[in-house]
């Protein structure tokens, strides 16, 4: 009866630990920036505001990361308001983006990783985008260019004296992420 | 055989540990559960969620590191009108903008405010378009002024211009000063964003408005004024002898406006 007891208590305290087996991620900091191009403008929207959160586990890893649509700056407000009203950012308040690759790809300089992103009430996907990865001590910085456009999220094209803009919108990822 | 009580509380024991250990991978697994929709009849009920809630707490103290399950009462607190129309969570992925840290103010979709940004861009679309003709009978007026003024000096013949020339000017004046202040019409009662303080190109658009609004009321007075005086064969005097100098300066400071809401201009037609 006793062995019965211990068997028992072992697994009791084995299994929270193989829960937590699971690795976690955290986003410290990060960039992210639009570029909209104009025949008479060229503008970076920039923001820092991103929280993101990765989950590895069954050697899959799920990542999340969402900013709000309003907190891109392109250091003229009025644009930046523009901005929201034509991606309906007050409507959809935040991109969110969810990626999904193989655990192992952690370990390579080069992460390949599908991107579903939610924004303007559309969602596209990318598939296969690279991402740089730049290791610092504890923690791992992520660089890439996600290759959006205005009608992948169905985003009617802004235009200055009847120009629209460029329809490539793509989006510059610098994220630092620490483990859990 | 008589039974020995020590042994059937120990086979109990037993069967309650197991059933805490059974449970744990449950309790893990919440920490992926999907979200619940509103009305959704699987959603748990609170005394399930605090007893789940209590075993958690019991089993792993460190489960508050793990990212926290959508609360099922944020789901269905939400408006129908100011429904989030982004899923917050995926099937297959635990995580979800509630993990993330994000408020529900900010996560939330706001249709009124849409409306809002929508009513503000028509209007200033319409404030950029008129602005812009605008131009055209404003740099027609400048040239026309001088056809329009009466030259030579005091003591010495004065040469007044046509009534044609006169005519048209005051004419251009009249459509410059109508589509000018339509086109202030449209930025002026545009929605007013809260919270949002002017910052860039738009500045300086703004601040020109000190000079070129006031410029449009005064430019026109002097040449009512200068009109009149030259009406009564008089070379125009006084204050209405600004009238060409408030007209140049407002011009300047309208043209400056347009130049700065547009700024910096990167030439590159050559690129489309």
């Amino acid at each position: 009866m006793k062995n019965s007891f211990l068997i028992a208590a072992a697994l009791l305290f084995a299994v929270p630990m193989f829960a937590q087996a699971d690795k976690q991620w955290a986003l410290d900091q990060s960039t992210l920036s639009y570029h909209m191009s104009h025949p008479m403008h060229e503008v970076d929207g920039i923001s820092h505001a991103a929280k993101g959160k990765g989950v590895c586990q069954a050697g899959q890893c799920d990542f999340l990361i969402a900013a709000p649509v309003k907190s891109f700056d392109t250091g003229d407000s009025n644009r930046d308001l523009h901005m929201i009203e034509t991606t309906r950012g007050a409507q959809f308040p935040m991109v969110i983006v969810r990626t999904q690759f193989p655990e192992s790809e952690i370990a390579e300089a080069t992460i390949h990783a599908d991107l579903e992103v939610q924004f303007a009430g559309q969602t596209a996907h990318y598939k296969n985008v690279a991402f740089q990865k730049i290791v610092h001590g504890n923690q791992i910085e992520i660089t890439g260019v996600v290759p959006a456009t205005c009608s992948d999220f169905k985003i009617d094209r802004p235009s200055f004296l009847t120009v629209p803009i460029k329809n490539e919108i793509p989006v510059r990822v610098d994220m630092t992420w620490h483990p859990m | 055989m008589r039974t020995n009580p020590r042994m059937t509380m120990g086979r109990k024991g037993v069967l309650a540990l197991f059933c805490c250990v059974l449970s744990v991978p449950a309790v893990c697994a919440a920490q992926t559960s999907q979200s619940i929709a509103p009305g959704d009849s699987s959603a748990p009920d609170s005394s399930s969620v605090a007893a789940t809630s209590t075993i958690a707490a019991v089993v792993s103290p460190d489960i508050g590191d793990l990212p926290s399950a959508p609360d099922p009462r944020a789901q269905t607190a939400q408006q129908p009108g100011q429904a989030n129309q982004q899923s917050p969570t995926k099937p297959g992925s635990g995580l979800s903008l509630g993990d993330l840290g994000f408020t529900t103010q900010q996560t939330q979709a706001n249709a009124q405010m849409q409306a809002m940004l929508e009513k503000r861009t028509h209007m200033l679309k319409v404030h950029q378009t008129l602005g812009l003709i605008t131009v055209i009978p404003m740099v027609a007026t400048l040239f026309t002024g001088p056809e329009a003024k009466a030259t030579g000096k005091n003591g010495q013949p004065i040469t007044e211009p046509t009534t044609a020339n006169l005519d048209f000017h005051v004419a251009l004046g009249g459509l410059t000063s109508g589509l000018y202040w339509t086109a202030a019409y449209y930025a002026i009662f545009a929605p007013k964003i809260p919270g949002v303080k002017p910052k860039g190109a738009i500045r300086l658009h703004r601040d020109m408005e000190w000079i070129h609004g006031p410029g449009m009321i005064l430019t026109p007075i002097l040449g009512i004024m200068a009109y009149n005086q030259e009406n009564a064969g008089e070379k125009v005097h006084g204050i209405a002898s600004y009238h060409g100098t408030a007209a140049y300066v407002t011009a300047a400071a309208y043209g400056v406006s347009i130049v700065a809401i547009s700024w910096p201009i990167h030439w590159k037609f050559w690129e489309r």
